[in-house]
This record gives structure tokens, sequence and C-alpha cells, in this order.
């Protein structure tokens, strides 16, 4: 027997005392694994949002709604100013109507710019069903109150100088061509969805603004029906067919690399003044991580205390052993032990108590983590979720019939973000279980800290006149 | 040889003066003489002990050992000395409570560096020596009787077969026939391991069977019975 034995079997001395111990203990380690886990869970979460958010800037005008007119629309001439700036590697430059389609005609509050003639002869291949409360709730907002037999929902069109991707998805055909986007030549690019509904092959037409367009690509949607409902054209084209020459509702700026992303939204801010609202993906995602930042706070006080707690706990429990056998400790030293021996034997006591306390705190850990995670993150989503709501034009994304600036915020907008920061798993590894018996070491070393000293102060000859 | 020469221990008094508990106090004893200390309470025969058993450092004087001065040792030498070199047994027997009567006397052992075999081994054999057998080795000090246990105790402190055995009243909670036989026992053992064996006690009689007697009072040495002399 030697002094860690001698240590290990001092602490079931008091078999009473070891239950209460051990129990109170493996709360504290099961508490702090499960708080190291939600933040290792969020953190993760959070370095992955960051990390997606690439390197874009979002510009809208200022006060810019997806729905609203655009009467304070940004202008190319304006824009040009951003393109210009060094670091900044393309300008993507959007103009978003709705059209009317036939089913929708007296639906007048649709539509961006709901001027007469923005009329379609295409029908959307979006199907609502008008018995559902969501498709209800979805086209009953701006004043509609009924959902007309022939209705078709509004569609999208969209002007753009990059015709490649919408919505942050890069496009791909299904057959034809890609238009150009600086030219005016009435050429547009349809989903396989909406030239399935319209029968519409490369070379067909059909008429918006009272013009006739000609279907020169076919992009594949794959089922996605928000991308499905858009006809796309070049950013001439469209400010033509609107009567909106120059104008722009949104624009996405890329610049090289993410280490100059803040200078140069600072640039763009400075260039556009209060024209235009400006945020970088960055920002964006910062404001949407914002909730997982206190969660990941939270954990990890919750995981500092409850650390502490077990420590003290631990030091409580020494300070208390050693009082009582100052008499042993007395005995000890005076046949010959040395202080460093003692403490070890004491020491080894306080980590079997936190050993044992670690082996039932993983479980309590391992069981707690995922729940205690999907709780904070719950409540922080839905946080989150009320704030953005409230916050206005970022949220409403859900049908995607809207183009506005959101949907090009660095490739995801923040509903998706959303969901994303809301779908947090929480994982328990070998690592997670290594933690749980560190922190238990350290718990024990940190909580004999004062009964060693306690132990070094005791001087043998003491046990001579405890007699 | 324990040679003492002129020790005193001084402490702070409550009323924030100091005393002598040892007051310059000298006397040599040879080694395997079997020795005792006997004065009224308060005397300092605790201390003195203390003192001769490296357990506490005098405030000034000298104990040298074989010529080794103790009283200069640094802490580390004071726990190798008493490691190895003090035996100590109490009135109360101070065995460690969740350890067997066997493992009590293999603890110093441990600490002087002996290996589990050697130290499991010399356990026995001294445990028979004291005669404590059988299965009475594998019992916790709870299991045994006083005078097993002190049996025990005296084991242990002849463990490390140490040059001094120093004993605070081994016999202060046995009765008299077990008194009797502990302390023949410490008797025959200073003879026959030559180890010298320092007691304190309070029973005259016994006293008056040892090689030597010391008698303190107030701390000062008064005489030295078996050599009919004062101390010097």
């Amino acid at each position: 027997m030697n002094v860690f034995s001698r240590g290990i079997r001092n602490a079931f001395r008091n078999q009473v005392r070891t239950i209460a111990v051990v129990g109170i203990l493996s709360l504290s380690i099961g508490l702090s694994l499960a708080m190291l886990v939600a933040h290792k869970a969020v953190d993760q979460k959070i370095n992955s949002v960051k990390a997606s958010a690439g390197n874009t800037i979002t510009i809208s005008p200022a006060g810019f709604s997806n729905f609203s007119q655009v009467n304070n629309a940004l202008t190319t001439t304006l824009l040009s100013k951003v393109s210009g700036l060094s670091h900044v590697t393309s300008l993507t430059e959007t103009l978003t109507d709705r059209l009317k389609t036939i089913g929708s005609a007296s639906a007048s509050s649709f539509g961006a710019s709901s001027t007469s003639s923005n009329q379609t002869s295409l029908t959307s291949p979006v199907t609502i069903n008008a018995n559902s409360k969501r498709g209800l709730r979805a086209f009953t907002f701006g004043g509609l109150s009924g959902i007309p037999s022939n209705f078709s929902p509004p569609i999208t069109i969209t002007g753009t100088n990059n015709p490649y991707s919408l919505n942050s998805n890069n496009l791909s055909l299904s057959s034809g061509n890609f238009i150009n986007g600086n030219l005016d030549n009435n050429q547009a690019l349809v989903s396989t969805s909406m030239a399935s509904k319209n029968n519409l092959k490369v070379g067909s037409t059909f008429t918006a603004y009272s013009a006739t367009l000609t279907v020169a690509g076919i992009f594949s949607n794959n089922g996605n029906q928000s991308l499905g409902n858009n006809v796309i054209v070049s950013l001439p084209t469209e400010q033509s067919l609107s009567g909106q020459s120059g104008a722009v509702t949104s624009a996405l700026a890329t610049v090289d690399s993410e280490d100059n992303l803040a200078s140069v939204t600072a640039a763009v801010k400075n260039v556009l003044g209060s024209s235009a609202d400006v945020e970088s993906a960055q920002d964006i995602a910062n404001q949407t991580i914002q909730p997982l930042d206190s969660v990941s706070s939270v954990s990890m006080y919750s995981l500092i205390g409850a650390v502490v707690a077990g420590a003290v706990i631990i030091l409580m429990i020494m300070i208390m052993i050693t009082r009582e056998r100052r008499r042993e400790i007395g005995v000890l030293k005076a046949i010959g032990a040395s202080n460093l021996k003692v403490v070890t034997q004491f020491v080894s006591e306080a980590v079997t108590f936190a050993v044992m306390a670690a082996v039932v705190g993983i479980i309590i850990g391992v069981a707690a983590a995922s729940p205690i995670t999907n709780t904070l993150v719950k409540n922080s989503s839905t946080s989150s979720t009320s704030t953005n709501f409230n916050g206005g034009f970022r949220t409403n994304a859900r049908f995607g019939a809207a183009n506005g600036p959101t949907l090009l915020s660095g490739g995801r907008g923040l509903g998706k973000v959303r969901n994303e920061i809301s779908n947090v798993k929480a994982e328990v590894g070998w690592s997670i279980i290594g933690y749980g018996f560190g922190a238990a070491i350290i718990i024990a070393v940190a909580g004999s800290s004062i009964a060693a000293w306690f132990i070094a102060k005791v001087r043998p000859a003491e046990v001579m006149r405890m007699e | 040889m324990l040679e003492v020469n002129k020790i005193s221990k001084t402490f702070k008094g409550g009323d924030g003066g100091s005393f002598n508990a040892v007051d310059n106090v000298s006397f040599k004893v040879n080694q395997g003489v079997f020795a005792s200390i006997v004065g009224p309470s308060g005397s300092g025969k605790t201390t003195l002990l203390s003192l001769l058993g490296a357990l506490d450092r005098p405030s000034s004087g000298s104990i040298t050992v074989d010529g080794q001065d103790i009283s200069k040792f640094n802490d580390r030498e004071l726990v190798n000395y008493r490691a190895r070199n003090v035996g100590l047994i109490f009135q109360a027997y101070n065995l460690i409570p969740n350890l067997t009567a066997l493992e009590n006397v293999m603890l110093p052992m441990e600490f002087a560096g002996l290996s589990k075999l050697e130290r499991e081994q010399r356990a026995k054999e001294l445990l028979d020596q004291v005669g404590l057998s059988g299965d009475k080795q594998q019992r916790k000090p709870g299991k045994l009787s006083g005078g097993e246990q002190q049996r025990v105790a005296i084991a242990r402190a002849l463990s490390n077969k140490p040059k001094i055995i120093l004993a605070d009243e081994p016999t202060g909670n046995l009765d008299s026939v077990n008194g009797q036989n502990i302390f023949n026992l410490l008797h025959e053992l200073s003879k026959s391991q030559k180890t010298t064996v320092i007691v304190i006690t309070h029973d005259i009689s016994l006293a008056g069977k040892t090689d030597r007697r010391f008698s303190l009072r107030d701390g000062k040495l008064q005489k030295d019975r078996k050599q009919g002399q004062t101390a010097r």
C-alpha cells in the first residue's frame, strides 16, 4: 500500500459522506459537461455561419421594402462609384418587379411597382392551396381578402447584369443560352417549371409590360418553387420595360477578400451616403448569430460556475476531512512522512471523489447535453425571430417572390441562416469525456489546495499534545 | 549515543510573555539504555520528548545523536531523521484506524523507502515478536484490545530499526497487568535490539526499573536517580 492506494481507500472511510460528495459533485461535473457541449456546438455553428457568410456587400435603397414602390431606387450612375472602389471585384445590379398574371389581375396590391402595364401572358408555376391556412395567410396581406378561382400568383421578373445567378443560386441551363446582362434585347431566361407550365421552349415568346419577350434559355430550378417563379431579363431590358430608366432596387458587391470586407463596406457607405442601406455579409451573419453569441456566453459562464462550484465543494469537504484527521496527519508526520507524502495522500482521496463523480457526471452530462443545448438555442432562436420580424424587410423571404436585398445578401437570406443556426447539434465525443476527467482532476487538485496548506501547517509535535 | 546539551524550548504565553517548557536541560544516554522521565504534569516531559524525537526544534542548545546535531537539521533532514532513527509510541496508540495492524507496522518502512516485500516480511516478524500473530495481524485497530494496539504501536516504532524509541506514557491507557507486560517488552527490546528507549511515565515503580531515571520539574532536570547525582 502506498500513498495513492491509502488515499483511494480513505475516500471510502465514511460511505454516507462519500455518496453525498459524489452525488453533489457529479451534478456539478455533469452540468459543466453539458454546458461545455452546448458551448462547443454553438461556437462551431457560429464559426460555420461566419465562414459561410461570404465576402459580399448588400446595397439597397434606403428604407426600401420588398412590396413598396421604388420611389427612391438606386441608380446605375450612383452605383458606378461602388464598382470603381478598390478591392471590389464585381457588382451585380438588380431591378426587380412583379408581373401580374391573368389570374391575379384583380389582385392589384401584389407587385412592387404595380402599374397598369405590368401584365404578363405567363401563368405562375406556383400552386397555392387556397384551403390551407398557410396559403391563405401568404396571400391575405396588403388588403386582399379573398382568392379568385382562377388565381395565379404574380411572377417575379428580375433584371440583372449578372444572369448567371439568382438569389444566390448559380443557374444552370437545361437548354438555350444565357442572355447578355448588359444588352436591352428583350431576351429572357425562364425556369423549367415556368417553361413547363406555359409550354415554352427556347425561341418561344411571351408578353410582359405589353412587350414581347423571347425565351433565350431555360434554367433548372430543381423543384424550387421560389426559384421557379422567376423570369430573368437583362438589367437594361427591365429598366426599359418597366419605365424605370437607370433604376436599381438592389446591388451586390463582391470584395476580393474577407480581410477587406470591413474597409470596403465603410467605403461603400461613404460613397453612397444616406441614399442606401449597406450591409456586409459578415454584418448580417453577425446580427443573425447574435443570439447564439449569448448562448455561447451563457454556457461558458455556466461552465465556469459549475467547475468553480465543484472545486468549492471539494475544498470544503477536504478542509472538513483534514480538520477531522489532524491527529492522524500529525502521526504520519511523526513517524516519518513528509508534507508532500501526506498532501499526496489527501489529494489522492480528493481525486478519487472527483473521478467517481466524473463517471456519474459524464453520464449526466451526456444525457443532459442535447436537451440543454436545444433549449438554449430554441429560446435564443425564438428571440431572434421576433427581433428580425420587428426589424422589417429581411425576414419576409418565405415565398421568395420578391427579390429584395435579403435574397442577394451574400448568398443566403436570413431566414435560411436562422434555420441553420437553430439547427445546432450537441455532439458528445471522446474529447468531452476526456474534458470531464480533466475537469475532475482540476477540481480535485484546486479543491485540495487549502487542505494541503492546512496539512503543511500541522506540526508533528502536536500529536504529542493530543493525547 | 544521545547527548543533550543545554537545550531550552520557549513558548509564548497567553499574556504576551514567554515561558520555558524545557529549561537548560543537559544529559547523556548511551546506546541500548532503557531510561525513564518522570515529573508532574506541566513539567516539560512531553516537550522534551518532542525535542528528542525531532518533532520540534529547541529554542537553544543542541541534541547530538551519534555525532549529528539534529537541532541544526532542516525540515527535509528532520523528516529523514524521524523516518530512520526514531520510533514513537503514544499513550493513545495513534494507529491509523482504517489500516490493518500489519499495514500500520508497514507504514514507517514505506516512508523510509523499503520495498513492499521487505515491509511486509519485517512487519510480520515484528508483530510476531511483540506477540501479535495470526489473523490479528489483519485486524484493524478497532478490533484489537488496548494492549494489542499498544503492541502494534511498539512494532511500528521498531519497524525501521531506530536508534531511539520514545514512548509517551505507553502504559497510561492499560491495566496494570498489560502495562507491566508492555513495560517488560520495551525493556527486553532495548536489550535485544540495542535500542535506546526513553519512556515518560507517572508510574514511579515502573520508572524505578529503568536503567536511568530523569526527573523534571518546571522544565528543569532535577536528578538522575540511578546515578544518585544531579544531572549536569
